[in-house]
């Protein structure tokens, strides 16, 4: 039984060896002949290789702790963690890094719970991942980034206050309230659908809501896609328009710019124009209530 | 059983001449795996080493019951599907191995304090810069060096012969002649000219026999705490280049002036708090108050601090917070000697003074700090008073290949813009309690 398994290996070796190769060796390694039956014996290794196989980890991605710091990014590619293409027409481009942007605009210092306070601009600069610009914020003893509103310049100082009074507040551009503080008719950004969830909201460059109405205890949002939602009037926004505005303005100017922006071409594929094609009028859809939604606790 | 293989080879391949099998089995011998994959493929284990990986998934809660034990497969000594994987215990070794340390959390450690502390280091970026140091130390900024120092090396017994060719003979050496490389990064040359600049100022012993009596050194520690509000501060790390002295530095500003300074409010810089960028510790020894020194070392009083800006390649700072990071090491090094000196007392009979020179290798600033006194909680009361110079060019350009723009030679090759100012600066620093 083992001469017949070690003569079928021996053949398949045979069958699989490359022939070019065969003669351009020595006549003297035919003294290395009684290591043949051993190396036949000792076949059963594994696929060895130098190659890393751990491919689209995202250990960048789980970091837990705040921290200010540019994080490195690994590319996709498009790929998921098992290496298919997951989302097309992503690959390429100028490497990136990612800054922490803390959405959640209310967040109170440790032990200064419950108080406004407020936050002075330090940097308004560019971010990689985003259309909108993005602002350092210092105040306390902790530095923050935040999505930049339109007219934010460094040295300002934004205020940001939990308080809903009897009176609406006459808000700057750039300070956050609850919605129930705001005036009615007021531009709004960086919306929280849920009170404490962070903004999710109206943060693509350029783009404000409008706050239409208030109704007992629920206030409703203009979204820049004229949709309408009803939130909860506890749910933070920051006030006045996001920045760069002239983001849809800009003029990518070839096709290879888009490559730099980590955009790839699309397939090519011809495809005749079917019902998807010209202009369409539809109703707007109803308006949308994220109120009176299950708490977490009971679902 | 080996030759009996061979034999069935033999048999097997009727076709191949013996040298033939022999030399392509010898082959794989020679070469390794490398060659050979297809035929020496093994699934069971090559799957594995291949296999995808699975997205990461958060441990399993484990859920104790009292009362109730686990049924595992641990006595059966394999895996039992349906039954719990048998829970093993950490393994602790008996013996102690530095390797393995794992150290306690902190609040275990036998240095935990309750009260947080700011740790200020060299590393340390502190967001508001020199107003921020400024409200840490307590201290009174006069925007300008003293006029009785920059005296001193106005007078012609107190200069180098043939002082600014030297100068820049010592700047060229740095920028130009140092390395046989086509230019020396900055860390170099900024290092080389602060050495050939202070061996240049060294030259004056033979008139000042003062100079004599003092002693430079390197890479020693500092750490000292002190009280501010309600928070509790330290300077911890290293300490820059630093010239020690046997005989102190005489007190820059009179009794009047020091008076004077408590009608002096400190800047504020709302809403940002003086402990942003300060790293919060609760581990720490309290009452630290250590020079790098013994008490017995024959030149304890510190002279001049020397700071580089390179120095650290991996933490580069802006100069507002290479100011700060001076100011907060020159103070921290005048409170380790009052307190030494002077002990709990308040308000100090004769001043400390410190300075400090920073540079980049072009640019330098200067710094004399006078510390008044050592109370430091309050707001109110007499202030330290600082000396800051800042932004002083010791020459435009240093170029090693020239700058050409449009086929114009805008800046020549070499040397160039050379302002003797900011030596004589250096000089009168260096010769301050000298002379």
């Amino acid at each position: 039984m083992m001469a017949l398994s070690c003569l079928t290996r021996a053949l398949r070796s045979l069958t699989l060896s490359q022939p070019a190769l065969l003669s351009s060796q020595g006549v003297a390694q035919t003294q290395l002949a009684p290591h043949v039956t051993g190396v036949v014996l000792n076949q059963c290794r594994g696929f060895l290789t130098t190659a890393s196989l751990k491919q689209n980890r995202t250990q960048w991605k789980l970091r837990e702790k705040y921290t200010i710091k540019p994080i490195g990014m690994k590319k996709t590619g498009g790929r998921d963690y098992t290496g298919k293409v997951r989302t097309h027409g992503i690959g390429g481009g100028h490497k990136q890094k990612y800054r922490m942007i803390d959405f959640q605009r209310l967040r109170y210092e440790p032990n200064k719970v419950d108080q406004p306070f407020d936050e002075k601009v330090v940097e308004v600069r560019y971010d990689p991942c985003r259309s909108a610009n993005i602002a350092m914020v210092a105040g306390g003893s902790r530095q923050r980034w935040i999505i930049a509103t339109e007219n934010m310049q460094p040295g300002d100082v934004i205020k940001t206050s939990a308080v809903i009074g009897r009176m609406a507040v006459s808000a700057n551009e750039g300070d956050a309230y609850p919605l129930g503080a705001l005036p009615v008719g007021s531009l709004v950004n960086n919306l929280e659908i849920q009170p404490g969830k962070g903004s999710e909201y109206i943060r693509a460059a350029g783009t404000s809501g409008l706050l239409l109405r208030k109704v007992n205890g629920t206030a409703i949002i203009q979204l820049p896609s004229k949709q309408q939602v009803q939130v909860l009037e506890t749910c933070m926004v920051t006030v006045g328009r996001v920045s760069n505005i002239d983001h849809n303005k800009r003029i990518i100017g070839k096709a290879g710019r888009n490559r730099w922006l980590g955009i790839r071409p699309s397939s090519g594929l011809w495809q005749r124009k079917g019902g998807w094609a010209g202009r369409k009028i539809k109703p707007l859809p109803p308006m949308k209530v994220y109120v009176n939604l299950p708490s977490i606790s009971a679902g | 059983m080996f030759p009996e293989t061979a034999q069935c080879l033999k048999a097997a391949a009727p076709l191949f001449s013996q040298t033939v099998l022999l030399k392509d089995l010898s082959r794989l011998s020679t070469h390794g795996g490398g060659s050979h994959l297809q035929a020496r493929r093994h699934l069971s284990i090559s799957r594995c080493l291949a296999s995808k990986a699975r997205p990461v998934c958060p441990p399993r809660e484990r859920v104790e019951i009292p009362g109730l034990e686990r049924v595992t497969y641990g006595e059966k000594m394999h895996y039992v599907p349906g039954l719990s994987k048998p829970f093993q215990p950490q393994w602790e070794r008996s013996y102690k191995d530095p390797g393995h340390y794992r150290s306690p959390p902190a609040h275990e450690m036998p240095l935990f304090k309750d009260r947080s502390c700011f740790v200020f280091n060299q590393r340390t970026s502190a967001l508001e810069g020199v107003l921020q140091a400024l409200w840490l130390t307590k201290t009174k900024l006069i925007p300008s060096l003293p006029p009785q120092l920059l005296s001193l090396s106005e007078n012609p017994a107190n200069q180098i012969p043939d002082q600014d060719e030297r100068v820049q003979n010592a700047i060229k050496h740095a920028r130009f002649w140092d390395t046989t490389e086509e230019r020396p990064g900055k860390e170099r040359y900024s290092n080389t000219m602060m050495v050939n600049l202070l061996h240049l100022c060294a030259t004056l012993q033979t008139s000042h026999p003062a100079i004599g009596r003092r002693i430079q050194a390197e890479k020693c520690s500092l750490a000292t705490t002190w009280t501010r509000g309600e928070d509790l501060f330290q300077i911890r790390g290293q300490n820059a280049l630093l010239h020690t002295c046997m005989d102190p530095l005489p007190e820059v500003s009179g009794k009047q002036e020091v008076s004077d300074t408590a009608d002096h409010v400190l800047e504020t810089f709302y809403p940002v708090s003086p402990t942003i960028n300060l790293q919060k510790v609760n581990v720490y020894k309290e009452e630290i108050n250590c020079s790098g020194f013994r008490d017995d070392y024959p030149y304890p009083h510190a002279h001049t601090l020397f700071f580089l800006e390179g120095a650290d390649a991996n933490c580069k700072l802006r100069p507002d917070q290479f100011r700060a990071k001076m100011l907060m090491f020159t103070f921290g090094s005048a409170l380790v000697r009052a307190h030494k000196l002077y002990g709990p007392q308040r308000v100090l009979d004769r001043p400390v003074t410190v300075q400090a020179v920073g540079t980049n290798g072009r640019i330098f600033q200067f710094m004399v700090f006078q510390l008044n006194t050592t109370d430091l909680s309050g707001d109110d009361g007499i202030k330290n008073q600082v000396w800051l110079d800042e932004d002083v060019e010791l020459y435009d350009f240093a170029k090693v290949r020239p700058f050409i723009l449009r086929k114009q030679v805008k800046v020549p090759a070499g040397l160039a813009g050379y302002k003797p100012e900011a030596f004589s600066k250096f000089l009168s620093l260096y010769l301050h309690g000298a002379v």
